[in-house]
């Protein structure tokens, strides 16, 4: 079973097909999966049909304009999805009991968020798609809750806050990228989710850390990041190589 | 100018008179005062065009923020309100939202707009009119009724900012607009950590599991400020112009398999016109 970031709802739609069949009961019973401690992840995994195939080397470009913006955005959904499932798919989890079903919920906010842009770029922005991403996660020990100081890897606490900023700071500096009102209003939906996630996070690592009290942050203020920025932290989790230098132009 | 360089000189110096440097805004700005010029409607649709101006919008960002500056300083300063573990953690917010009125103040400063006078708050509901009833008891006693209403006000923020993304066409305020409102909803999840560590049924994100907060006919206009409609399945553009490919997430509602976890993946957006309503219950 390999670990390829498969889209649960294999069927990519055509453009110009209504979008109400495209998430279909299979696909709710993957999210329904994810609640309960299997994962989409796995269960995509199983599945032979995918419209867009991936390989584990080659280089990802991201085009121009706003279909470039939204895959980008894809592509840290497709990452932070793939996060989760995993961390939900443990049968063993090093996470507190009260955390469990947190990260079992956040696991399917994140494959929502993932299914939501796949299914409006291949709608809008039909051809334009990358591929499935392959992550990367061998610097993550998902036996840790969180990283100790001697430890090289990062716990599983310390990657999902890790992934919450990262995707914080990169809508915040996409958004100006994005010409249509339509992806802005859905950017800024999907924004205040993962900051909601970020605090949850970082309020588990550091009861009180919930928005900006790093160094380098401005007070009140969280931090944004340019896609070129982004893609670099982004790379450390990824296969293949991420060429997002065309995003938005 | 640099954003970053602003808001650091606003962070050491939040009163002083900016120097010259965003004269393109504060022009907007002050052209809307005067004029109420519809600045976002050439990026909409006909349809979705709000009335709404960059002066409206940033007033009454500036009137949240001030109703939560003052929230803040008032439960910070009432004795034995909030307990001593969590006084940083609303200094901290207090700190932020502080910081938010001070670039939003700025903003219309320098564009020469009316500044609106500083209201005198009553977060007991009573317009400080002993004799109304109260609509909030013992906000300022009640550590819990406390944080229910600043969880409700901060989830109210988000949508507010989420609201005027839109309306915003200059790229600065665009871009300080987009990281408040990301504070606002790490506020709200934060606030809503500690009222389900003190045994509250709520999530970290507005939740059809979420236990209603109770209130009183004539507070309902807060209730549906700051989470009406988040249980929906359809997404929104701006409030009541759903997005065009709004039915990918009607299944939600339309069938036996219900999972509350796709309303929950995205928040929404509040007209002004509702957020006004909830804000001018406390001024």
């Amino acid at each position: 079973m390999s670990d390829t970031l498969r889209p649960t709802d294999s069927q990519s739609p055509q453009p110009g097909q209504p979008l109400l069949a495209r998430i279909k009961r299979r696909s709710f019973f993957m999210y329904a999966g994810a609640t309960a401690g299997a994962t989409a992840l796995v269960l995509a995994g199983c599945s032979k049909d995918t419209s867009t195939p991936s390989s584990a080397t080659g280089n990802v470009s991201f085009g121009t304009g706003d279909a470039s913006v939204l895959n980008y955005a894809y592509a840290l959904e497709q990452l932070e999805a793939a996060f989760y499932a995993k961390v939900a798919a443990l049968t063993v989890s090093p996470l507190l009991a009260a955390e469990v079903p947190y990260f079992a919920k956040v696991a399917t906010h994140e494959a929502i968020h993932r299914d939501f842009l796949r299914t409006a770029i291949n709608r809008d922005f039909g051809g334009t798609i990358i591929p499935d991403l392959t992550p990367k996660f061998d610097s993550i020990d998902f036996t840790k809750r969180v990283k100790a100081p001697a430890d090289t890897k990062l716990g599983i606490l310390d990657a999902a806050k890790a992934f919450e900023d990262l995707g914080v700071a990169a809508y915040n500096g996409a958004a100006k990228l994005l010409k249509s009102p339509v992806y802005l209003g859905i950017a800024g939906q999907i924004v205040s989710v993962e900051a909601r996630h970020a605090a949850y996070v970082r309020d588990l690592i550091l009861p009180g850390s919930f928005a900006t009290n790093e160094a380098g942050d401005v007070l009140g203020f969280d931090r944004q990041l340019a896609p070129a920025a982004v893609l670099t932290i982004a790379q450390n989790y990824v296969e293949q190589t991420l060429n997002g230098s065309t995003i938005g132009q | 100018m640099k954003l970053i360089s602003l808001l650091d000189q606003l962070a050491a110096t939040p009163a002083t008179a900016a120097p010259a440097p965003r004269r393109a805004l504060l022009a907007q700005l002050g052209r809307a005062a005067v004029a109420a010029l519809p600045l976002g409607a050439t990026a909409l649709s006909v349809a979705a065009a709000p009335t709404d101006t960059s002066y409206d919008a940033v007033t009454q960002l500036l009137l949240l923020e001030r109703t939560q500056v003052a929230l803040y300083t008032q439960g910070l300063a009432a004795p034995g309100l909030i307990p001593t573990a969590q006084t940083a953690d609303f200094q901290r917010m207090l700190a932020h939202q502080t910081q938010h009125a001070a670039l939003l103040l700025k903003a219309l400063q320098d564009a020469g707009a009316v500044v609106p006078v500083l209201p005198r708050f009553d977060f007991s509901g009573r317009h400080s009119v002993a004799t109304n009833p109260e609509l909030f008891p013992a906000v300022l006693t009640s550590y819990d009724a406390f944080l229910a209403l600043a969880q409700q006000l901060e989830d109210l923020g988000v949508r507010i900012y989420k609201n005027y993304i839109f309306i915003i066409t200059d790229p600065q305020l665009l871009r300080a607009f987009l990281r408040i409102h990301s504070v606002e909803a790490e506020h709200s999840a934060h606030i809503r950590g500690l009222r389900k560590s003190r045994g509250a049924v709520v999530q970290h994100w507005p939740s059809e599991e979420d236990a209603a907060i109770v209130r009183p006919t004539a507070a309902q206009g807060l209730t549906t400020a700051a989470t009406g409609g988040e249980e929906t399945g359809v997404q929104y553009l701006t409030p009541g112009v759903p997005v065009p490919f709004a039915s990918f997430l009607l299944i939600s509602t339309n069938t036996a398999i219900h999972d509350p976890a796709l309303a929950e993946a995205f928040d929404e957006p509040v007209s002004s016109a509702v957020a006004q309503t909830a804000l001018n219950l406390f001024v």
